[in-house]
């Protein structure tokens, strides 16, 4: 039997999973969207998973969870792991990407910027609180101008003269972009120039005062936009890039790490088919009124977070 | 020394308070007045001075809204100190110029009484005046107040020694240490600057916190970074950080959103501190504490990637 490792990536946006062996090859993989259900994502990601596995000839033995939503996925699936997000890319961009220096991210709702040194990271920085230029912006403003995510890229490359447009504050952008339109700029400008605002938002902000050296690495679902890469190659002046996994890169990095990590636990994909649910709660116990979450399965409170203090323990 | 043992004076649990605690409580104290203080910032607090606090005001301004607002009707006098400047090139920021004023403003219609006094050294209002004059606006005689505020401040000193030794010794240590820049009145709340230092423990990293060190030495050195710089608290972080980073792992800027002159600093922090990691916290009345969970897991992670201990 081979040891398999199971990896789960759930974002805000999308839900992804893939299973590697020893030697980092995918056995199988998934990418679906998270609309809004983390749990139900992840049920769905298993049977997808589940259908690609060779189950006759390996076995999972460790799972790692990450993302925005790697706590209450990592209590749903029995994780072995649970990691953050930026800590699983820099882990899978580093193992597959071994010379990368720079490892440029931008995800649905943050972004991010890692240097890497001999394979290691070695210095980083995230948005702060606010998520300006990220891939929610990319959306809504495509939307705007009646366009789906997917095709920014096909407009905004066929333009000759970007539209400049201000993009430091969410707020200001959409306002400008208005001005812009109803000014008469054409679709493939304003696409062309948010894609550049989206650069130079992410050179301004979390990239202040960082050394960009090559090779680039670019991932996160807005990587698989070409416009913004085609942006960042013009900005940067140098090449950038985009694995074809690079949307994969957080499932298969925390897969690394719940290798590398003692703990072990069989996986068993009949998690798929039970029944679990969340509910809210407010602890009332004190001035603070935490607002606590509590995981179920069936009937049984499996896990609960959110408190501040002792007062708010739903279990132990 | 004084009869009128009746009189209560509250203190709201933000801010300066953070600061001064020490001079304020054992000054009143001397004189024979009663000290209350408001209960430490909670949700309701949060969410009590962000209703009441003007368009601008900052995360920590709403918070001390809400702590006063806690004490209305509670004690005599509530004491709001106007503080412009220490010395030459030791400004405050504005809003403690304006404090006691927005604040009566505020709580205008709740009838309640307010104390004040003014520090600001550069136009000749020395600590120890203010604090004089302030006792003779509550009936106290100037050889009082002056022996008041002289026994407080000694407490004050002696209480800031041992505290600045035990930050000292921190930095001895070999676990992973991470210095955590902010303001006393971010890091000491603990609904803001709590939930940070809570998490780096948790996470097995020593906080230290570069706002606890010698304030004469970090001001005589804060011009080696910036020679212009004219807050006074903001010269004591960047001389703390000039001081100590050679000694920690990492370091952590926490601010208060809006802050007019750390969002200036720590541009300038961001931008000169290379060969260490920096990690910029903007702290809003964000409930939710998962961004900052995430940003300070990561953080501790590259760390110890350099280090090679992941």
């Amino acid at each position: 039997m081979t040891q398999a490792y199971l990896g789960i990536d759930v974002g805000s946006i999308s839900t992804k999973g893939v299973i590697i062996d020893d030697k980092n090859n995918i056995l199988s993989s998934a990418y679906i969207w998270t609309e809004g259900d983390p749990i139900g994502a992840v049920k769905k990601l298993l049977r997808l998973l589940e259908k690609d596995f060779p189950k006759e000839r390996c076995k999972i033995v460790a799972t790692g969870t990450t993302g925005s939503a790697r706590k209450l996925t990592g209590v749903v699936v029995g994780a072995t792991t649970v990691k953050n997000e930026i800590t699983a890319h820099a882990v899978g961009t580093t193992t597959f990407y071994p010379d990368v220096r720079t490892i440029l991210e931008i995800g649905g709702q943050d972004s991010k910027i890692i240097l890497v040194e001999n394979g290691v990271a070695v210095d980083y920085a995230m948005n702060t609180l606010c998520a300006a230029g990220t891939g929610a912006f990319l959306s809504s403003q495509a939307k705007r101008l009646g366009i789906e995510a997917e095709d920014i890229a096909s407009y905004a490359l066929r333009s000759k003269h970007p539209t400049p447009i201000a993009a430091r504050c969410t707020v200001f952008a959409e306002s400008d972009l208005v001005h812009k339109i109803q000014m008469g700029h054409t679709k493939e400008d304003i696409l062309a120039g948010i894609c550049d605002a989206v650069v130079a938002n992410y050179l301004n902000n979390v990239g202040k005062g960082k050394k960009i050296i090559s090779p680039v690495v670019f991932q996160g679902g807005v990587s698989k936009n070409k416009g913004v890469v085609a942006a960042f190659e013009k900005a940067l002046g140098t090449q950038v890039t985009v694995d074809e996994n690079s949307h994969l890169m957080g499932a298969l990095g925390v897969a690394i790490i719940a290798r590398r990590t003692e703990a072990r636990r069989d996986f068993d994909f009949s998690v798929k088919d039970m029944e679990f649910y969340t509910r809210d709660a407010s602890c009332g116990r004190c001035p603070n009124n935490c607002e606590i979450i509590c995981v179920y399965q069936g009937k049984e409170l499996i896990d609960a977070w959110g408190n501040r203090c002792e007062r708010g323990a739903m279990l132990h | 020394m004084k009869n009128e043992k009746a009189i209560t004076i509250g203190l709201p649990r933000g801010l300066l308070y953070h600061r001064y605690k020490i001079l304020w409580q054992n000054y009143f104290q001397n004189l024979g007045f009663k000290t209350r203080e408001s209960a430490p910032t909670s949700r309701m607090v949060m969410e009590d001075g962000a209703r009441l606090a003007p368009d601008e005001a900052c995360l920590s301004e709403k918070i001390f809204l809400g702590h006063v607002n806690s004490l209305i009707g509670k004690c005599d006098y509530i004491f709001i100190p106007r503080v412009a400047n220490l010395g030459r090139n030791l400004d405050m920021c504005v809003r403690f110029s304006a404090l006691y004023d927005t604040t009566r403003c505020v709580f205008w219609e709740t009838g309640q009484k307010f104390l004040t006094c003014s520090i600001d050294v550069v136009n000749g209002q020395r600590e120890e005046d203010a604090f004089c004059a302030l006792g003779q606006s509550l009936g106290c005689s100037v050889r009082d107040s002056k022996k008041a505020w002289k026994s407080a401040k000694k407490m004050e000193e002696q209480a800031w020694d041992s505290a600045v030794k035990e930050q000292e010794r921190l930095y001895k240590s070999q676990a992973l240490k991470i210095l955590v820049v902010g303001h006393s009145y971010i890091l000491e709340d603990p609904y803001v600057g709590g939930v940070i230092l809570q998490n780096l423990q948790k996470l097995n990293v020593i906080p230290i916190r570069a706002d606890i060190t010698d304030r004469e030495y970090v001001i005589k050195h804060s011009p080696d970074l910036s020679p212009t710089c004219r807050w006074v608290m903001s010269r004591e972080l960047i001389g703390s950080i000039l001081q100590h980073r050679n000694k920690t792992d990492g370091i952590i800027l926490v601010t208060a959103f809006p802050c007019g002159p750390d969002s200036m600093v720590n541009d300038l922090l961001t931008r000169s501190i290379h060969r260490i990691p920096v990690l910029q916290l903007i702290a809003d009345s964000q409930s939710g504490t998962a961004g900052v969970e995430t940003r300070l897991e990561s953080f501790v992670d590259i760390i110890r990637m350099k280090k090679g201990e992941l």
